[in-house]
């Protein structure tokens, strides 16, 4: 059975269009990623599954319940963390965590869940004097409370350190063994990455695409980046001919000695060999594998793959002031 | 159902606020020390009654007064202030979203807020009238139970009417700032507008009635004014504090001008009309509760967050 499921979900507020027909489906113990910038629709789309906010068009289920009929039901069984939310600032950390117990109807420990995320020193503290990451960890316990079958995140590491978005991981990760559907939102790529077995990426309230990682970087017609050092600085023609060749996106010059090639796989040797035809000396080359981050930015912005990162092959890298830049586009 | 839940977190949340504190010495203070002022300095043994307090009202025509009149001013302020920020405040600060991302629904949320901060506005009221029933008992006063305690628990029903209030206004709103407004706004309604809106009305009517020919009875145009001015929540409380001190003719004829009460004394004596009796009025005051409860309910489910 699907855990989420959204069939052709519209939501207009008064002059915009948040969510365009949207249309997706998370399975039970799936771990989805749900990526896209700022703005794109992803805290709207969190907002109509937990009946924050009613979408214009449109039907969602959750957890084979109504997301607006029967909400209530949807709730009893979903955590929490939402976005742009606050504590009471007069109630100390247990009051909150108990407060998420009394509505649940649960018997947990709240020191047990305070424990867990760890904040078990700061439960008697009234929690308007928590830092922002503190807030963070209290909100995720409140969604723990009564392990709910369904954790919806959104945002969940904003306002932590590095070692508490971490630890926000692995939670997310002992949660999802345990067999609990994990839905976040996030724009940092490298979490998404790290824990989900699929991702969605929304830019402007639609869904552009959705597929597991390895997917999308196939699924990306530049996958590669090819990095030439050259022992002469190349002339426009022999770029133009590089640039023509089949399964090349683009040509950079990468200061004198060295070229930027980002193309398919497969058409590696063609440029190498394409160089050398021409009378050209190549003295190393790279491959970078297209990063998650640049397929983020391919669909995001609708753009080519820009520049990569992580470093597939090794060999002498060589880089050039980046004097002078032209590019030349299929 | 979880509305005993958001009860309990408005409860614990409520009562750690200064307002509160403030709110809870000010009853004690205001409410203990006139009854020490009038019973234990200003009237003599022989007059030291609680009617003499609590059911003192004077009406001069023009001008009527009454410390049950002063107290519902206050306790209206107090119980709006208590109320009028809880959904708009939990909105602009974004724990409304913790709230709601557990599993209450809109309408467990909107009752449970009416019962947590009425218990709040209920608990300070009484010790409040804690403070009096020490200076009662300390100066020897005629405590009159029989009317006394039933006016503490109108007291109190006036408090939830007017925490109902606030919150429906809190619905309303689209901001603090205009719930804010909205609430300064009606409470300057209630405590000065309402009795010449009350009094206008039926001059109103009588103007167009003579438009096409016909005119509304004096009696008729009398009973209508007198009824709106008993519809405010401030005046019904009156009048009904009045009923446990006096006949319900003379209670109903508190707030009225010397014109009203030429015509309309004599026909309450006669026979009351069943809109003037203490049960209607009374069923009118938990209208006060009810209704704006249901509206701020209407409101809050329609909303996004």
């Amino acid at each position: 059975m699907a855990a989420i499921e959204l069939d052709g979900v519209t939501k207009r507020f008064e002059d915009v269009t948040a969510v365009s027909d949207l249309s997706l489906t998370v399975e039970e113990g799936e771990v989805f990623g749900f990526l896209g910038p700022n703005g794109a629709g992803k805290s709207t789309t969190i907002n109509i599954l937990l009946d924050f906010v009613r979408p214009t068009a449109g039907a969602v289920t959750v957890l084979g319940h109504d997301a607006r009929a029967e909400s209530v039901a949807v709730r009893e069984r979903t955590g929490v963390l939402p976005e742009g939310f606050d504590v009471y600032d007069r109630l100390t950390g247990r009051a909150h965590v108990e407060f998420a117990i009394d509505s649940k109807e649960v018997d947990d420990d709240p020191d047990d869940v305070l424990d867990r995320v760890g904040l078990a020193d700061a439960a008697d503290r009234q929690a308007g004097g928590y830092s922002k990451g503190m807030r963070q960890r209290l909100a995720l316990a409140m969604a723990l409370v009564g392990d709910p079958d369904l954790l919806v995140l959104d945002e969940p590491s904003s306002g932590l350190d590095p070692a508490g978005a971490k630890e926000m991981r692995e939670i997310v990760l002992e949660e999802a063994e345990r067999g609990t559907t994990v839905f976040f939102s996030s724009h940092i790529l490298e979490q998404v990455e790290a824990v989900c077995d699929r991702v969605g990426i929304l830019r402007d309230g639609e869904l552009v695409a959705v597929d597991s990682i390895d997917g999308l970087r196939e699924a990306t017609d530049a996958d590669a980046t090819l990095s030439v050092s050259v022992g002469d600085p190349v002339d426009d023609e022999i770029l133009a001919a590089v640039g023509n060749l089949d399964g090349v996106q683009s040509v950079d010059r990468d200061g004198d000695g060295a070229l930027r090639v980002a193309c398919d796989s497969d058409a590696k040797t063609r440029v190498v060999t394409e160089l050398e035809d021409r009378g050209v000396a190549v003295t190393d080359f790279t491959t970078e594998e297209a990063s998650l981050e640049d397929l983020f930015l391919a669909y995001t912005e609708g753009g080519g793959v820009a520049e990569a990162d992580a470093v597939e092959t090794a060999g002498g890298t060589s880089s050039g002031s980046a004097a002078e830049d032209v590019e030349v586009r299929q | 159902m979880s509305w005993q839940a958001v009860a309990r977190k408005e409860f614990r949340d409520a009562i750690r606020s200064r307002w509160l504190h403030g709110s809870t010495l000010f009853f004690a203070l205001f409410l203990g020390g006139a009854s020490a002022l009038f019973f234990g300095v200003l009237l003599p043994p022989a007059n030291r009654q609680v009617s003499n307090l609590f059911g003192f009202f004077a009406n001069l025509g023009v001008f009527s007064f009454s410390f049950p009149a002063l107290l519902a001013l206050v306790l209206g302020f107090i119980a709006l202030s208590t109320s009028y920020g809880s959904i708009t405040e939990e909105r602009e600060t974004g724990s409304i979203k913790l709230l709601l991302s557990l599993p209450n629904s809109r309408l467990d949320v909107v009752v449970g807020k009416l019962l947590g901060r009425s218990t709040v506005i209920v608990a300070a009221l009484l010790v409040g009238f804690l403070a009096t029933f020490v200076a009662l008992v300390a100066t020897g006063t005629r405590l009159q139970l029989g009317a006394f305690v039933p006016q503490v628990a109108l007291t109190a029903i006036l408090g939830v009417a007017f925490v109902s209030i606030g919150l429906s206004l809190s619905a309303l709103a689209d901001s603090n700032r205009e719930a804010t407004l909205a609430t300064m706004g009606l409470y300057f309604v209630f405590a000065v507008l309402w009795g010449s809106i009350a009094e206008g009305i039926p001059k109103l009517l009588n103007y167009a009635a003579e438009q096409v020919g016909m005119s509304v009875a004096d009696l008729t145009r009398v009973q209508l004014g007198v009824f709106l001015k008993y519809v405010n929540p401030l005046k019904t409380y009156e009048t009904l504090a009045a009923g446990l001190y006096y006949e319900p003719a003379r209670a109903r004829l508190l707030s009225t001008t010397f014109g009203e009460r030429a015509v309309l004394g004599s026909t309450l004596q006669e026979s009351m009309p069943f809109y003037f009796t203490d049960w209607f009025l009374f069923l009118l005051l938990l209208a006060w509760i009810a209704v704006p409860a249901a509206i701020g309910y209407w409101a809050f489910e329609r909303e996004d967050l």
